[in-house]
């Protein structure tokens, strides 16, 4: 027999990736950033798809993807940025490389598919994506690269992200080494004045967001709140930006970096390289977007900015407080499950969730590191579980087991939750409205009751159809038939048990046959 | 046409490792092991995810930097052993994807080697067994790794009977190997005639139940349902293998005609009025069986139902595209129906698509011209659709960017449809589902060129000069 002395039952060696939240001042036990172990069925991708999310809502950018057709098939127009202007970014541009270029290479058809490309849609930028396959053959991108720029008066940009070296996160640092090459010295760094270290009272003052991909069009909820306070958001990256806008994004006085897990690189890049300070914020849930605003207006230190922020942020609040409260009163008391690829979101919707009254039984993310789950920790009440690199297993039994009433999290996992007969509310690609800034979080409230509360769930309580458990309502029709019942009798009343059984699990070591069938086992 | 020569704009086609999983999927209690990057697992997870609308679990062995330096044994057997250890499945799907290929690992040899360590032996009744199957990235489409799996498949019980293969105890059955992934509601229609004709049969691959399970009682790991393993190593004893579709090489089918002397035979996918008629004619050659009276009432109002829609489809010029045998079955059914599919394309590249596309053209409407494109891209396909201005394009849902732009109405058909719900349900084949399918593309044209509606002025003060309600009544 198999000791289960984990909180689920998994392979050993992702024991040590699941625990629970510690008591304060104690470090936790979680092993984090690592790859992922061969056959546990990981939800992670790979280098690539780290840098391909964090580039391509850049919406003038050619997308050119150096391998075979898989890696931009699949990639191909998945992410919900939305763009004010152009949008070549939605478009999948690959080599499709053949048996033929992995045996002499691909380096010939990169550099004319970059010369098409010039030809065909004059942009202002390329991102050549390397994939496994290109690692293998040791097409010199860097210099094919090199060789298109100068040819074009183009960046054409090698992103290095060979599927297999590493994770996703060193995609996102592999997206990051390419935006710096596209970030130009602001003119006064040119003359040779150097930026004061803190500047307080900026005349006008110049922020960039960092890690806001426009999903759905967050952004544009987030922009006209800076901009009221007087400050001018020069580019978010990556979400409608231009590789014009990015060109100018040394100009600013602060950076503000909501995802951390891809962008804190870069930030501390901007630091260094051009002495742009940089702060954490979030923009979901009414707590975070009050402190973004208000240390940024702290930041700047005027008086009047921070005026501005309260204004904006009492009026924004009292225009949408009917309504959270309304739902807030519908999903109160509810259990919500977190698995997110990156840590920055799961953290904000931490508080998100305890603004409406919901507490959080589960979290987990792809691609956390060590403080960060000990900041979740700290977070989370007492009991929460935390997960690092989970499973589809792990997550179903966990969804069981610490009784989950919804899951925050993407498509693959949508239908394990959808299976086991829990809500579930979309926060990566797929979601279509906003869910940051206030009308955002209006929008996020309204789906997580949707799902919450909509009526299936009841339905789906009882999966099979027990007519004798019907009839038991409605003996009257019975009686007005004559002649015997086709239908065998059923005598127990109590084999009609409505529900299934694993949606009320013992903790014990049943719960896994329960949940995943004899049959399977 | 824009020219291009060496860079792909949005692709028509999959790559050779997912078409694996389609196949594969559909074998009961199976699960697919990829070896190469973590990402290609994730990737064409959330693709069949987004389409099925189903959990879909594809186990990667997540080579990392050492493993591609220094090959993907260890990776490869620890990925089949946590599979094992954690999914305790009958059958394995080893695919290759690009950077295993290309490291040069020999995954028949790790695999032999892996059973020797694990004590796995070749007995079907109690052993699990892994089939591996070679399917690069860069080499064709998914269509390809859908077929090489499914030979695969077939090749490995012949593996594991060796000697014994000569001896043939007839079953009387009938093999069907659709050359293509039909949907899970085709399965089922298809698995329907043959129950009501054939009646002994042996469907590869069943996806009917795996990609579209029904909510239970509990979650099984590996979702039920699909090609039993008894059934599939009882596929050399059967009296004929019928393969659906014609473009595409079948060579599961051409295998177990080659090394076991099944004979085989290959028809259309039966989408449309002779197709369907067709495939019931092929079952009545091999079984001698009576067409069913209920599939007789089937033809009869798809007949009618072409004779009630003649005029409102007749010269409607189509452009149609997805996979080959799918769109070589669906031209044909437009033929017949008095559309005119002016553009008619594939991702693939095959020689033979054009060809037969070609030859149907001229033996129901010899005097039409079309457009026909193999090897294609969504970008040449616009250049195509706005070369051929067609009325309606009929496709996968990838063709909505060009239906939106030239606001011309998609039909949804084939894989991927990530865009719309339903996709496992959607039914084309046999006249039930011919009849479906000719109903949803001429209600499309209804809608679409439905101006009559609305009346120009919606209010009824139109009718106020002509006095009151009251004095119009008498």
């Amino acid at each position: 027999m198999k000791e289960k002395a984990g909180i689920v039952d998994t392979l050993e060696e992702r024991q040590p990736y699941i625990t629970r939240k510690q008591e304060k001042g104690q470090t936790i036990p979680l092993a984090c950033d690592n790859n992922s172990l061969a056959g546990a069925i990981s939800q992670r991708a790979c280098v690539y798809s780290g840098a391909r999310v964090v580039l391509n809502p850049v919406t003038d950018a050619v997308h050119l993807v150096h391998g075979p057709i898989g890696c931009a098939g699949y990639t191909w127009d998945i992410r919900g940025a939305k763009s004010s202007g152009i949008e070549t970014n939605r478009s999948s541009f690959s080599t499709d490389m053949k048996e033929i270029d992995v045996i002499f290479g691909g380096e010939k058809k990169l550099s004319n598919a970059i010369d098409e490309l010039v030809g065909l849609y004059h942009p202002p930028v390329i991102f050549v994506y390397s994939t496994c396959i290109v690692g293998i053959i040791g097409d010199d991108l860097e210099a094919i690269c090199n060789t298109a720029s100068q040819n074009h008066n183009i960046p054409v940009l090698p992103v290095k992200s060979e599927g297999f070296k590493g994770n996703k996160s060193d995609g996102y640092k592999a997206a990051c080494d390419a935006l710096k090459k596209l970030i130009k010295i602001p003119p006064k760094e040119v003359a040779g004045e150097k930026k004061p270290e803190v500047s307080p009272q900026v005349r006008n003052p110049k922020i960039n967001i960092l890690g806001d991909f426009n999903v759905a069009g967050d952004v544009w909820l987030i922009k006209p709140l800076f901009e009221q306070m007087g400050i001018e958001v020069i580019v978010s990256m990556t979400g409608d930006s231009t590789a014009k806008s990015i060109s100018r994004a040394a100009e600013a006085d602060l950076n503000l970096v909501q995802c951390s897990g891809s962008m804190t690189y870069l930030a501390k890049w901007m630091q260094k390289e051009y002495g742009i300070p940089y702060l954490s914020a979030s923009f979901f849930g009414i707590e975070d977007i009050s402190l973004a605003l208000r240390k940024t207006a702290e930041y700047f230190g005027s008086k009047e900015m921070k005026k501005k922020a309260e204004e904006i942020l009492e009026t924004g609040t009292n225009r949408i407080m009917p309504e959270i409260s309304r739902v807030r009163e519908r999903v109160k008391g509810k259990r919500a499950a977190i698995y997110m690829g990156g840590p920055a979101k799961a953290l904000t919707l931490i508080k998100g969730f305890a603004e409406l009254g919901m507490e959080v039984v589960i979290i987990g993310t792809q691609t956390g590191q060590k403080e960060d789950y000990e900041q979740i920790s700290y977070s989370v009440r007492n009991g929460t579980v935390i997960v690092d690199d989970a499973n589809p297993l792990e997550l179903a039994e966990l969804l069981v087991k610490q009784k989950a009433d919804l899951m925050v999290a993407g498509v693959k996992e949508r239908f394990i939750a959808y299976k086991l007969g829990i809500a579930f509310c979309d926060f990566n690609h797929d979601r279509v409205v906003e869910f940051e800034g206030f009308d955002g979080f209006v929008n996020f409230a309204r789906e997580v009751d949707a799902s919450i509360n909509s009526p299936v769930w009841k339905a789906v309580r009882q999966r099979t159809l027990k007519p004798e458990a019907m009839e038991l309502k409605r003996a009257a029709v019975k009686e007005r038939i004559s002649g015997e019942p086709h239908a065998k009798e059923y005598k127990n009343v109590e084999d009609m048990a409505v529900e299934p059984e694993f949606l009320h699990p013992n903790m014990d070591a049943a719960t896994e046959n329960q949940v995943f069938g004899e049959a399977s086992r | 046409m824009t020219k291009r020569s060496y860079v792909t704009v949005n692709p028509c086609i999959m790559c050779q490792p997912m078409g694996s999983a389609l196949a594969f999927k559909g074998i009961e209690n199976t699960m697919v092991l990829y070896h190469g990057s973590q990402g290609c697992s994730t990737y064409m997870r959330l693709h069949l995810a987004h389409h099925f609308r189903e959990p879909v679990d594809i186990a990667s062995s997540s080579l990392s930097e050492k493993g591609a330096v220094y090959g993907g044994r260890e990776n490869l057997k620890k990925g089949l052993r946590n599979v094992i250890n954690r999914y305790n499945p009958k059958v394995i799907g080893v695919a290759t994807t690009c950077l295993a290929e290309t490291i040069g690992d020999d995954v028949p040899a790790i695999i032999r080697e892996f059973k020797e360590e694990e004590g796995i032996g070749d007995d079907p009744e109690k052993d699990i067994i892994i089939i591996s199957v070679s399917t690069p990235s860069y080499g064709e489409s998914h269509v390809s790794g859908y077929i090489k799996a499914l030979e695969a498949v077939v090749r490995k019980f012949a593996e594991n009977q060796g000697e014994e293969r000569a001896i043939k105890i007839p079953n009387g059955k009938l093999n069907l190997i659709p050359v293509e992934s039909l949907s899970p509601a085709d399965v089922r229609e298809i698995k329907e005639i043959l129950e009501a004709t054939a009646e002994n049969y042996i469907f590869l691959p069943d996806i009917s139940e795996t990609f579209d399970a029904p909510l239970r009682d509990d979650l099984p790991k590996i979702a039920p349902g699909g090609t039993s393993i008894s059934e599939i190593a009882d596929m050399p004893n059967s009296r004929a293998s019928l393969g659906l579709g014609i473009v595409s090489k079948n060579l599961a089918l051409e295998y177990l005609e080659g090394y076991y002397g099944v004979p085989g035979q290959s028809v259309p996918i039966p989408i449309g009025l002779s197709n369907t008629d067709n495939f019931f004619t092929e079952l009545v050659n091999i079984f001698g069986c009576p067409i069913p009276d209920k599939y007789q009432a089937e033809r009869g109002r798809l007949l009618d139902a072409m004779v009630d829609v003649h005029k409102y489809l007749y010269g409607v010029k189509a452009a149609v595209y997805g996979d080959p045998d799918l769109v070589f079955s669906l031209t044909t059914f437009m033929l017949e129906l008095g559309m005119h599919p002016v553009l008619v394309a594939t991702g693939s590249k095959s020689r033979d698509f054009g060809m037969k596309i070609r030859q149907i053209f001229k033996e129901i409407r010899p005097e039409l011209e079309p457009m026909v494109l193999d090897g294609i891209d969504f970008d040449s396909l616009n250049d195509a659709v706005s070369d051929c201005n067609p009325d309606i394009l009929i496709g996968n849902s990838n063709g909505r960017y060009i239906a939106k732009a030239r606001d011309v109405p998609l039909v949804r058909v084939g894989l991927p449809i990530h865009d719309r719900v339903g996709a496992q349900r959607i039914l084309t084949v046999g006249y039930k589902g011919s009849l479906e399918l000719l109903d949803r593309i001429t209600n499309t044209i209804l809608e679409a060129t439905d101006t009559f509606t609305a009346p120009v002025q919606a209010e009824p003060a139109a009718y106020a000069s002509q006095g009151t309600e009251e004095e119009c009544m008498e």
